[in-house]
């Protein structure tokens, strides 16, 4: 894995070195023997979940943090934002230790869940936005000044005053993000910010994300499910499986390392079974949409789908690109 | 002071709530009412079949029950909403946020959703000593003959110290509650036992026999925030008695903060 | 049918089985009212001997006894019911083709009667060891008619519940009603104090009104404190008011009904 050349510390917005997170997990078995076993001796299988990482990242850089689910994504951003004690290493944001939670670390800096609301449910999201000035001790001059460069960039007027609750999942999702740089914080940490969201949302907030760190020189550390996000956003990616650190680096020699092929996917007409292995490698998909795929080379998409719309009644027809989670075992299973 | 806007701010937000669902905040005070009104019956009950209930008389328990409708609105106001919040977002993870944020993490969750309509309850509350006080002044004025002033300064005076620190004790005894759930994650109905001995608060501890009496006032120190201020106010207690109990307000404190934080740590992996 | 109902039971026993943790607790805070009134009339009881016609030992065994009669007669239904209807998972359930109240909820109320007795004896037997009541007037004799006069209890209590439960299906106050009912039965059932005890006003009505069926004519007959009799005149209008309660359920239940499935969930 092609690591980056020494960079000087004051560049850099985040500095990890071999960080490392062990959890104790206890194990239970079912029954009531066992049950009644771990009450009185409990046992512990230590999971790994992040093992010596160590990454830089500069000011003003977007970096996609990939990996599939429980590769250790999640753990290490929360460690990063100061919610997780790691087991052992270093870590600095911005010449802070995260884990320290000193206030002036907290207002540097902000962590988005896509998953996780933090706005309240019932109030509309300008109310919240008064709430977190007041937390985040925002003047009256600066909140207005972020306020009205916030709704400039996600159209916010139509939707701040209306309760949390009747807003679609884009809107709640762009609240959300408002509510986390209202005080204009260095670094953003975004877990998943577009997961669940429509093609056209997840667009706007990518807009919004690139346009931010243009403005604000921000550091953005993302991490994503979706290979969309990432070619979008971010010149470089880190790869994350299993705990360990596989690649970082940027995209476009990603993508060589990874055999550059996409699926086709195919849903026949009458006939319903066809073989269609003289077209490609079939790959077991269960999409439960009624279409067989196969696995192309990138440079033979074009040729191959034109013989199969020759040679056979087709009735529907994608080509897409190969999961990252596929891309990922593929690529980095050792 | 920052909290005091902290807290300005948390009281604007959660009166639109409670102005976003008026007809809810208008029948909840009068369920409230309806509540006051058995509670009147019961102690009219209580008196018409008798003169005095464990040395305490009428007016006495009036102001009894206006000290304890003092606490369960501070709890039901303050405290069970905030406990809800809290065991939902340790569940969910939102609590995450809330340690992320730069402020005080204990303050955040004792204090963000306020039940706002229970402030009319505070009147009510002092009312109700008020009118306590009156009636046992007359009640002595016509044993004695003489006027009596209904209480001194002094009686005062010590009567809100105990009041305050009666709080506080509870107010910590909550907070330890609430932290054991750092530790024991499915620990959800931490804080019954104190919503469950909060009743017994109505009535003077003297009534209770000696095992409830020591659970009320030692484990569960719901005495110490409802009979012992009553004591104060009716002059029961020295100056030194009034200092200890002081001090027992901000000790526990000061031991519950201790607890939060080592909870806090705990969450976030510290010790592992 | 019968077979339906032994199937119910075994769901909401095992459903019940599961939550016994919060039991528990939902035990500690619902026996401090009674042990707290139980304090207070005793106390004044012993510092005046007796109070209208009731000695300290009365009180402590009418508390007692009342606690096995609340746990009998109780009726949580609100609970059970009332967010189902507001949030629409009651569909499911209409679509059997059993009455979801009185099977389902009925047999849930008594699966969690039957989970809450059984930790409620050891309790009960401490709080025995500790108030000392003398019992001696219980016999064979008062304990049997007694039976059915909880069984009448919870069954009006039950019906009376589930109508009011039921106009969750018009607004979304119900909880607040319920509040409302819980505090007339307060009043009214002797669960404050012994009827007897109550201002002449109160006894009066609530000689007609069906609460007493809960806690007071129960307990009363255990403690062989019910003339002979009224007995008869009792129990005639107990099975009044529990055909009135259900002629009142099915009538709300019809109404609800209509208008869950007009306007949707």
């Amino acid at each position: 894995m092609s690591s980056l050349e020494a960079r000087s510390p004051e560049s850099d917005a985040i500095t990890v070195q071999d960080l490392t997170k062990t959890f104790k997990v206890p194990e239970r078995e079912a029954g009531f023997g066992a049950a009644l076993r771990s009450f009185v001796r409990r046992k512990y299988t230590p999971i790994q979940a992040v093992q010596q990482v160590s990454f830089h990242i500069g000011k003003g850089e977007i970096v996609g943090f990939l990996g599939p689910n429980g590769a250790g994504k999640t753990t290490t951003l929360k460690m990063l934002s100061g919610l997780l004690h790691p087991t052992s290493g270093q870590a600095r944001v911005l010449g802070f230790t995260p884990w320290e939670l000193k206030n002036d670390y907290l207002r540097a800096m902000t962590l988005v869940m896509g998953q996780r609301n933090r706005l309240s449910w019932d109030i509309p999201a300008a109310d919240s936005f008064l709430l977190n000035q007041a937390i985040y001790r925002i003047s009256d001059q600066d909140f207005k000044a972020s306020l009205k460069e916030l709704d400039e960039l996600l159209e916010l007027s139509p939707i701040m005053r209306k309760p949390v609750r009747n807003l679609s999942l884009g809107e709640r999702m762009k609240c959300e993000l408002a509510a986390g740089l209202l005080h204009r914080p260095k670094v953003l940490f975004l877990d998943e910010p577009t997961i669940g969201l429509d093609i056209t949302a997840q667009a706007r907030i990518r807009e919004f994300l690139r346009e931010y760190n243009r403005r604000t020189g921000a550091s953005i550390l993302l991490t994503s499910h979706y290979m969309a996000d990432v070619t979008a956003l971010c010149e470089r990616i880190i790869i994350i499986h299993h705990g360990r650190l596989k690649y970082d680096g940027g995209i476009s020699e990603l993508s060589h390392r990874i055999a550059p092929y996409k699926l086709i996917g195919v849903a026949l007409g009458e006939v319903r079974e066809c073989d269609l292995s003289c077209y490609g490698t079939l790959v077991n998909a269960e999409n439960g949409d009624g279409k067989q795929y196969i696995q192309v080379e990138v440079d033979e998409v074009t040729t191959i789908t034109a013989q199969i719309l020759k040679d056979l009644p087709v009735h529907d027809l994608t080509i897409e690109d190969p999961p990252i989670e596929h891309v990922i075992e593929q690529a980095f299973e050792e | 002071m920052h909290a005091l806007k902290l807290i300005q701010t948390f009281l604007k937000v959660n009166l639109q709530i409670a102005l976003a669902y008026r007809v809810d905040t208008l029948v909840n005070i009068l369920i409230n009412l309806m509540w006051l009104g058995v509670e009147l019956i019961g102690l009219q009950i209580i008196f018409s079949n008798t003169d005095r209930l464990a040395g305490w008389g009428p007016g006495e328990l009036v102001s009894l029950l206006g000290v304890f409708r003092l606490v369960n609105m501070l709890m039901a106001s303050v405290i069970w909403p905030a406990t809800e919040k809290f065991n939902t977002s340790v569940r969910d993870g939102t609590l995450d946020y809330t340690l992320i944020q730069p402020a005080n993490s204990l303050f955040l969750v004792s204090f963000s959703r306020i039940i706002v309509w229970r402030v009319w309850d505070l009147a009510l509350a002092i009312g109700l000593v008020v009118v306590g006080m009156r009636m046992s002044a007359r009640d002595l004025a016509s044993l004695t003959g003489e006027v009596a002033s209904i209480t001194s300064l002094a009686s005062l005076a010590g009567f809100l110290v105990l009041v305050a620190s009666g709080a506080l004790v509870l107010y910590s005894l909550w907070v330890v509650l609430i932290a054991l759930t750092f530790w024991f994650v499915k620990f959800d109905n931490n804080v019954t036992i104190l919503q469950a001995l909060l009743d017994s608060g109505r009535y003077p501890a003297t009534v209770y026999p000696p095992w409830l009496r020591i659970i009320i006032t030692y484990l569960v120190p719901i005495a110490l925030a409802t009979t012992i201020p009553m004591q104060g106010l009716r002059g029961d207690l020295s100056a030194l008695q009034v200092f200890v109990f002081m001090g027992v307000g901000l000790a526990s404190f000061l031991v519950a903060l201790r607890v939060w934080k080592a909870g806090v740590r705990q969450y976030s992996g510290a010790s592992s | 049918m019968l077979r339906i109902y032994y199937r119910f039971w075994q769901v909401n026993w095992y459903e019940q089985w599961q939550y016994r943790a919060n039991l528990l607790m939902y035990l500690a805070y619902w026996l401090v009212s009674p042990v707290v009134y139980l304090a207070v009339w005793t106390t004044i009881a012993r510092s005046q001997g007796s109070v209208g016609g009731l000695t300290a030992n009365d009180f402590v065994t009418y508390y007692l006894t009342l606690l096995i009669a609340d746990t009998l007669t109780s009726d949580i239904t609100v609970h059970l019911l009332a967010y189902k209807i507001q949030d629409g998972t009651l569909s499911s359930e209409l679509l059997r083709p059993v009455h979801p109240i009185l099977t389902n909820t009925l047999v849930n109320n008594i699966a969690f009667k039957a989970l809450v007795f059984m930790v409620l004896v050891p309790i009960w037997l401490v709080l025995v060891l500790l108030f000392q009541p003398d019992y001696s007037m219980v016999t064979i004799q008062s304990i049997l008619p007694a039976v059915p006069a909880l069984m009448l209890g919870f069954g009006i209590n039950f019906l009376l519940g589930a109508t009011l439960t039921c106009l969750a299906f018009w607004t979304t106050r119900v909880y607040s009603i319920t509040e409302f009912y819980f505090a007339l039965a307060i009043l009214f059932s002797g669960q404050f104090v012994p009827l007897q005890l109550m201002p002449p006003l109160i006894q009066r009505l609530a000689a007609y009104l069906p609460f007493q069926f809960y806690i007071y004519f129960p307990v009363s007959l255990i403690l062989g404190r019910v003339p002979p009799e009224t007995i008869a005149w009792k129990f005639a209008l107990g099975l009044a008011w529990l055909a009135v309660a259900y002629a009142l359920f099915r009538l709300i239940w019809r109404e609800g009904l209509k208008r869950f499935s007009s306007v949707g969930a």
